[in-house]
């Protein structure tokens, strides 16, 4: 009986973890894609970084020549 | 997970920021010098001097160009990381607890200190990051923190948002633009500081800590309270681990608070929960003090924690780490 009880609350706090994974992994795609569209609309590049790092590396290329 | 060990800081450390790479790290101490390290060997790559007063927080920008620090000495300063030239020098009428980056680099916010005469204050400036351009000296907007003082603050994705925390518990959401409070919410007890504010690498969301013993993740779209770390010590730092799903937290009872010292030399601990399931997996010892600051490799690859006793301590994550996994993440793996 006394196993019945932890495999039963062993089973609860499994589904609970279950559930927790399932909300957090749904808010994510939603906000991933909610900012996708609100960068495109406002014509912001997707990662905000990308060209930055490329327009430093080339000025270490000019620096080298 | 052995750590790294940096020594270079004679007082108490106050903030750690990796650049974007995770291979440099900065830290800032009361000791009035910022120092630049080697994440993988923990070499010193350099260290910076001019401020005149214990220095309270650095943040390099996303290219690893320039690194800002705001210090007691009521200045913010902008650094050229390769030559260690200073770049600008910024003042004010107190000190400065706090300045970030935007995720594009090309503004800069500081949190300055509210003493007798003067309210706290979020300021931002314009930044070039050609390190060969005159900054401007403008101001290009003030929030004046009339109720209670910001101790952190930070920009959200896109830029759209300015997020402080403040000395009563409460944070606040700011147009970016105009500097509008549009929101402001108790999410930490009342009247216990908030200690610390970092955000997830989209900015979408973030981690506080605070005095009160516990941290919370936070939707910066709303202010939403998403998830809540209970610990049982004050809260000086906490951090959210890109690759993982977990968030490290970093605290203790300060000296005075502690009845036997000794007893607990070198059991100070980062405590790592998981993110998402909001469940304790573990915790690592080895300052000689409360933990002041913790900072996650943006590549994932470890974290670096700075303590009161004076040391950065430099962890790689081990096999062990990354293969760590409740049962339902690895089934949620496979169905994908």
């Amino acid at each position: 009986q006394d196993l019945d009880r932890g495999d039963r609350a062993n089973q609860e706090e499994v589904e609970h973890r279950r559930r927790l994974l399932e909300e957090w992994m749904a808010w994510r795609a939603n906000i991933e894609q909610d900012v996708r569209e609100e960068r495109e609309a406002r014509g912001l590049p997707l990662d905000p970084v990308e060209g930055l790092v490329k327009r430093d590396e080339q000025g270490e290329d000019q620096v080298i020549e | 997970m052995r750590p790294i060990l940096l020594q270079g800081h004679e007082r108490a450390l106050t903030q750690i920021k990796y650049n974007r790479d995770g291979d440099i790290i900065f830290s800032t101490a009361k000791d009035q010098h910022i120092c630049a390290w080697f994440a993988h060997n923990g070499e010193r790559l350099g260290t910076y001097h001019g401020h005149q007063g214990a220095i309270w927080t650095v943040d390099v920008d996303p290219t690893s160009t320039m690194i800002a620090s705001g210090a007691a000495d009521n200045t913010v300063m902008l650094w050229h990381i390769k030559s260690g030239k200073k770049l600008k020098t910024w003042n004010f009428d107190t000190a400065v607890k706090r300045v970030e980056f935007s995720e594009d680099g090309s503004k800069l916010l500081a949190v300055t200190e509210k003493r007798m005469g003067f309210l706290g204050t979020i300021v931002v400036f314009d930044i070039d990051l050609d390190p060969e351009a005159e900054q401007s000296d403008e101001r290009v907007m003030t929030i004046t923190c009339e109720e209670a003082k910001a101790t952190v603050a930070g920009w959200s994705f896109m830029t759209k948002y300015i997020i402080a925390g403040h000395e009563d518990g409460t944070v606040s959401q700011y147009d970016a633009k105009t500097g509008e409070q549009l929101d402001n919410r108790q999410v930490h007890e009342m009247d216990q500081t908030i200690t610390d504010l970092q955000w997830a690498p989209d900015r979408t969301y973030f981690i506080t800590a605070s005095r009160d013993k516990s941290a919370k993740l936070v939707n910066a779209a709303d202010l939403e309270v998403m998830k809540t770390y209970v610990t049982d010590t004050p809260l000086n730092s906490a951090a959210i681990t890109p690759k993982k799903d977990f968030v490290i937290l970093g605290g203790g009872q300060d000296a005075m608070g502690v009845t036997q010292t000794s007893a607990r030399q070198g059991k100070f601990e980062a405590r790592f929960y998981h993110k998402i399931f909001e469940e304790e997996i573990g915790r690592v010892r080895g300052h000689f003090g409360p933990l002041n600051t913790v900072a996650a490799d943006p590549q994932g690859k470890g974290y670096a924690s700075g303590g009161e006793d004076g040391y950065v301590r430099v962890h790689q994550f081990d096999k062990g780490y990354f293969d760590f996994t409740y049962e339902v993440e690895r089934q949620a793996r496979q169905n994908l």
